[in-house]
């Protein structure tokens, strides 16, 4: 009796599934979300839980080796696929566990692998632990498996403790694609961090915002398509957040919204529902009470905001802390369910056309807007998310590792708004 | 009365906490396919039983230096730690062991899991594992002296520390009744030791996992069956302690208990899901400022019923 073939296939019914997301291919990763979801596979939160790696989207030459990297942590029995278009995920997930149930696979994916490769960083491993320029030399001393020891500087309470660079992401649950965030850590509290953004291809735009482009491009974009778009846009946020915040069955409620919203589902049905899960997380003081004071954003924030004041917009980011912005995406969401199947067509007058090529927005008109694209408070000169990254790593110095991954993904920056590898004024 | 066991009992404390955990693991996975908007099939129902060959044809994951002694230990202790913590549940008539400080071996083997988290995330030499290593001890400091207490007030009403004579106590009105703090403390300790649901902090999704980032293969299958072995454990421990154990009308001894069980299982398994993380640190804060008051003061009323009364009402 083949045991390993049996085994193989008792463990392909249902695997699990670690998605890598790259920059401009927001659309490959909700089908691959949606497509999990309900073929009732668990998404793998490390490589080390994962069955299969799924790709999405095309990786630039600057993510490939942090796919590598992932790749090499994932156990064998393993299979790794591609998408780079939404209609490629079903059959990409069906070879997968095709690939996952044959012995005959599987012995020639081991048989294949580099011995020492199980032993791969993982994203959230500390790479580099001390060195670049917040050096520590250890001098000659022997290393446990060559790896440099950390170096050790005062942490907020003024004693000497353990200094470790960790770098987060791009691959992490609920983590904007493409993302980096650099991290020195003092036992779990961040003492400096540095926003990076990696991945990010030429030709990409942003999926968030492509019904504001085209309706500046001058095709007609009714108010219903852009409603829709932006509540799944929050409702997307709102599912990494509720994930972050370990409200799983909140989380898998707001992706099942989302998808409804992005497949059509008729208003009649769909427009309650949303009003009922935004009123539903809103409403919870657990929630309100673990995330309050918070990633805390003053009005004057950031030198983006001093620029936008300077030039005549208001304060680029609504002041308040974490709970504050998930309960605004929340408010924004009440207000769109009415406008789901609005037929009436979107006012492009209303739309700076240079807000759509990653710059000014009006702010006159837009801001506060719930028509507005969703990440829709832009700086003099910026995209939205660019402003987002630049808050990003004064909110995180100080805070706890639990409270820096809330802050991030209470401000959920879309990187694909960013112009590419023109970075965002941090790190490289 | 609670007869002594029978040497084969000893055996069957893992097979049937294993049964009940499977149980609530099952329970579980259909809650989740529901919340997913899936039809509950075959393949969900035996979704946590499939977990099992799919983690032992797993190769086991490798990190650069880890301290590879610790990090089996502390995988080990952690469905060790459930199954020995349930030595001392009477199950209808039966008791593995009868000891007379049954209350404190249980107490004691759920702490054990604080060596065991911690070492589990120490282990592996990852920042995600260590952070999540040490949010057990921190919740640890947080959940653990509410607990002792609430587990004090059983012991007080029954004046003993054996579980069997606790159940016995309960003859006329169960402690879950007469001190409802206790109760609740106790069911919310419940997921704190098992790091599971609203205590899944150790574990946490922001951490990828936390204690069990950098897990695969069997090393993966300990840990997530310790957590459903101490989840168990813990919903078997309510039963003597606070419902009365097994007494009720018609069904056998043993039947009630399963009964009683089950409904407990079953309320942390629907509990789990509708709750987000409580951070240690928020925890703490609540833990210390009102729980500790809120049992000492329940404590108090039990021993002041105890000693007006001469015995639990």
């Amino acid at each position: 009796m083949d045991v390993t073939g049996l085994l193989l296939r008792a463990g392909a019914t249902r695997p699990h599934v670690m998605i890598a997301a790259m920059p401009g291919a927001t659309a490959v990763r909700l089908t691959a979300e949606e497509q999990l979801r309900r073929r009732g596979w668990p998404a793998a939160l490390t490589p080390a839980d994962a069955d299969v790696l799924v790709v999405a989207g095309t990786a630039a030459p600057d993510i490939a080796q942090a796919v590598e990297a992932a790749w090499a942590a994932v156990p064998a029995p393993r299979v790794r696929v591609r998408a780079t278009r939404p209609d490629d995920v079903a059959a990409a997930l069906d070879a997968a566990q095709a690939g996952l149930a044959s012995a005959a696979d599987q012995r020639r994916s081991a048989a294949t692998r580099d011995p020492g490769s199980h032993r791969g960083h993982d994203p959230g491993r500390h790479e580099a632990m001390s060195g670049g320029h917040h050096g520590h030399d250890m001098g000659g001393m022997a290393m446990p498996a060559g790896l440099p020891m950390a170096g050790r500087a005062e942490d907020r309470d003024g004693l000497k403790l353990d200094q470790l660079h960790v770098a987060l992401g791009p691959f992490l649950p609920d983590w904007p694609a493409g993302l980096v965030a650099r991290l020195i850590l003092q036992g779990d509290v961040v003492q400096h961090a540095e926003a990076d953004a990696v991945g990010l291809m030429a030709d990409a735009v942003s999926f968030w915002a492509e019904p504001w482009r085209r309706a500046a491009a001058g095709e007609q974009v009714t108010t219903g398509t852009a409603a829709r778009r932006r509540a799944a846009a929050h409702l997307d946020s709102l599912a990494r957040f509720l994930g972050v915040a370990g409200w799983a069955d909140a989380a898998t409620a707001a992706r099942a919204l989302r998808d409804d919203t992005l497949r059509g589902t008729p208003a009649s049905r769909l427009g309650p529902a949303v009003r009922r899960f935004a009123a539903r997380v809103a409403r919870s003081r657990l929630l309100a009470w673990s995330t309050r004071g918070m990633g805390t954003l003053r009005p004057d924030d950031s030198a983006a905001a001093r620029a936008a004041a300077a030039a005549g917009g208001q304060p680029p980011l609504p002041a308040g802390d974490v709970t504050a912005r998930y309960r605004r995406w929340c408010a924004d969401l009440a207000g769109l369910a009415g406008l789901l199947d609005d037929d009436s067509l979107l006012d492009s007058s209303l739309l700076d056309r240079s807000v759509l090529d990653r710059s000014v927005l009006d702010r006159s008109v837009l801001d506060r807007s719930v028509l507005a694209p969703p990440r829709d408070r832009g700086g003099a000169g910026q995209a939205p998310s660019a402003v987002l990254l630049a808050v990003l790593p004064r909110l995180l110095e100080g805070a706890e590792f639990a409270a820096a991954r809330l802050i991030v993904a209470s401000l959920d920056p879309d990187l694909d708004e960013l112009p590419a590898r023109a970075g965002t004024g941090h790190g490289r | 009365m609670v007869g002594s066991a029978p040497l084969w009992a000893v055996l069957a404390v893992p097979a049937v906490l294993a049964v009940f955990a499977l149980t609530a693991a099952t329970a579980d996975a259909v809650l989740a396919a529901r919340a997913a908007g899936q039809r509950v099939t075959w393949t969900v129902l035996a979704a946590p039983l499939a977990e099992v060959p799919r983690l032992l044809a797993a190769q086991r994951r490798t990190t650069p230096a880890p301290d590879a002694l610790l990090w089996r230990l502390g995988l080990a202790a952690i469905p060790a730690a459930g199954v020995l913590s349930a030595v001392v549940i009477p199950f209808g008539h039966v008791t593995v062991s009868r000891m007379s400080v049954g209350v404190v071996w249980f107490n004691a083997m759920e702490v054990l899991t604080w060596a065991g988290v911690w070492m589990a995330g120490w282990g592996p030499n990852s920042v995600l594992s260590l952070v999540g290593g040490y949010r057990f001890v921190a919740q640890g400091l947080a959940y653990e002296l509410p607990l002792m207490f609430a587990l004090i007030c059983a012991a007080t009403g029954a004046q003993s520390l054996n579980a069997a004579d606790i159940a016995a106590a309960q003859g006329h009105l169960w402690f879950a009744v007469w001190m409802p703090a206790a109760f609740a403390v106790y069911l919310v300790s419940v997921y704190a030791f098992s790091f599971l649901g609203p205590f899944a902090y150790p574990a946490g999704r922001d951490l990828a996992g936390g204690v069990a980032a950098e897990l695969s293969g069997p090393d993966r299958l300990m840990l997530e069956a310790g957590r459903w072995l101490l989840l168990t454990s813990g919903a078997g421990m309510a039963v003597p302690l606070f419902l009365g154990g097994g007494a009720g009308p018609a069904l056998p001894p043993w039947a009630w208990s399963a009964v009683k069980t089950l409904a407990v299982l079953g309320l942390l398994v629907w509990g789990r899901r509708r709750l987000p993380v409580i951070r240690a640190d928020r925890y703490a804060e609540l833990a210390w400022v009102v729980l500790i008051p809120l049992m000492i003061a329940q404590a108090l009323a039990v021993a002041l019923v105890v000693l007006t009364m001469g015995g639990p009402p």
